[in-house]
């Protein structure tokens, strides 16, 4: 069974970042699940789907019930076709690890539904994989879905201010209610923290692992787009993530 | 009947600062401010401590009318519910410039679907007694699916220095046409960490661009602390840039 890790956050933290950079590290076959509609880590990864004719979990669930609206596989639930486009379509394999995003839809409504699909299709993915990393997207409503119940390492990005430790109590709570349990729970400074404010997470309380340090080089590939894994990897990101992913006992 | 003047934008790019500004700075009255992100925190950069006012979000209203199960087990009374709540003063925060009603955390498993259907059903009632309603979005998306608010007269986009940003705002085109949301005006803003160089790399789209919210060290530490930033003085950058860019957009300013 994998090792189930999350990572979360407040909104622009760094979340899809931390995941990029720890792809380099992890031990494969390992599995990452980009859970954000305004998706970017396959952009962070240099994984372009659309020239890789790969679909995102979004465009499966369309395409299973647009079957289903010609008439087609009038036998099979749509729930097992999505899971044989998920298997087929969505799943990208790369070096290292495989990738599936949840992508962005057009039609009214939440994303209930998908998250729902995508929650039983983890756990039968993840039995293949070492590790099977989420990326969160910003905010807590994906907590509230409990889209894995069972978490091994929880890492939660933090930018410097008053509302990420707000943010920490708020995640507890959630996790609490909805029943969601983790082995451990971690918190990162992201890259905008200085040693003052870094105290201010010493006294948070929780597990503190370090910061991602500040990297030009990562600003300047996130403006321009360029995936994250050109970094050389003796740059100030990747050493810090290392370090990071040291801690944790994943490397 | 009021203005719905929505603004959005990726994660941390600052829409809550920039709100917290317009809602200063905009010659609006009777003005409406709401905070649909559940991990909000509008309130606080206003400096307003809701519990200690006593006053509930929707969804501790919701949890108090259904959670609690003594007025209701239907859902289908919860729209009257919550609308006698708001009237009994529970919900809405009076201050001198404005009034706030906040989303809050939900902690019951599930979406954000029914508090959300709930503001926008508040939101439909209560819009024609302001003569301008603010709401605040929570990062990403989901808030324009779910359609909260269907007519729109300006979107603020909220940008931060990276391709992503770009991306955001074709991503945010795509939905508000997919769900059939109409706005008059689609403005861009460049958050406090633009440059010049970030400027003329992002902007090749034809959108209106109003300027960006200058750096500040100001807002830094007030949001460090959990200070309302309603207490920057008047001629810090942020807030001089904040009126620069209303008046761009033609607003009137106080």
């Amino acid at each position: 069974m994998a090792k189930k890790i999350v990572s979360t956050g407040r909104g622009g933290a760094g979340k899809s970042t931390f995941v990029a950079l720890m792809s380099r590290y992890l031990k494969p076959p390992s599995l990452l699940i980009d859970l954000d509609p305004d998706l970017s880590l396959a952009d962070m990864l240099g994984i372009d789907f659309q020239t890789e004719g790969k679909r995102t979990i979004v465009e499966a669930l369309y395409d299973a019930v647009k079957e289903r609206q010609r008439g087609g596989s009038p036998l099979t639930p749509v729930e097992d076709r999505f899971k044989g486009f998920v298997w087929g379509d969505c799943l990208y394999e790369g070096k290292g690890f495989d990738l599936l995003t949840l992508g962005t839809k057009d039609l009214e409504g939440c994303y209930c539904y998908p998250d729902h699909l995508l929650r039983k299709t983890i756990s039968e993915l993840s039995k293949n994989y070492t590790n099977v990393v989420i990326d969160s997207p910003a905010g807590l409503e994906h907590l509230n879905r409990n889209i894995v119940s069972q978490v091994d390492d929880l890492f939660v990005v933090l930018d410097p201010s008053d509302k990420s430790l707000i943010h920490i109590k708020k995640i507890k709570a959630i996790l609490k209610e909805v029943g969601m349990m983790y082995d451990q729970f971690y918190i990162l400074a992201n890259y905008m923290f200085d040693e003052e404010s870094e105290r201010y997470l010493k006294e948070a309380g929780e597990v503190f692992l370090g910061k991602i340090e500040y990297d030009p080089k990562v600003e300047e590939y996130n403006l321009k787009g360029e995936p994250l894994n050109k970094l050389p990897e003796d740059s100030p990101a990747y050493r810090s993530v290392r370090k990071i992913l040291e801690k944790a006992g994943l490397v | 009947m009021g203005k719905i003047n929505v603004i959005t934008g990726r994660g941390g790019t600052g829409k809550s600062t920039f709100t917290t500004f317009l809602a200063r700075y905009v010659n609006a009255k009777p003005l409406l401010l709401i905070d649909l992100d559940p991990d909000g925190s509008l309130a606080k950069m206003l400096g307003v401590d809701l519990e200690k006012e006593g006053k509930w979000t929707i969804s501790d209203a919701l949890y108090e009318v259904i959670g609690s199960g003594k007025d209701t087990k239907d859902t289908k009374d919860v729209p009257d519910l919550l609308k006698r709540k708001i009237e009994e003063g529970r919900i809405i925060y009076r201050d001198k410039k404005f009034d706030l009603i906040t989303l809050g955390t939900k902690l019951a498993p599930g979406c954000y679907c029914l508090p959300d259907e709930m503001i926008k059903e508040t939101i439909r009632n209560l819009h024609k007694n302001y003569e301008m309603v603010l709401v605040d979005s929570p990062a990403g998306l989901e808030h324009l699916n779910r359609k909260v608010t269907p007519d729109i007269h300006d979107l603020f986009v909220v940008l931060d220095p990276s391709e992503k940003s770009a991306k955001h705002i074709e991503r945010i085109k795509y939905v508000t046409k997919g769900v059939n949301i109409s706005y008059k005006n689609f403005y861009l803003i460049g958050n406090y960490r633009f440059t010049d160089e970030v400027e003329t790399y992002l902007l090749r789209t034809e959108e209106k661009y109003l300027g960006r919210i200058a750096k500040d060290p100001l807002v830094r530490e007030h949001n460090l602390k959990g200070e309302s930033l309603l207490k920057i003085p008047e001629d810090s950058p942020s807030s001089v840039s904040v009126r620069k860019i209303l008046r761009e957009a033609g607003y009137g300013i106080v």
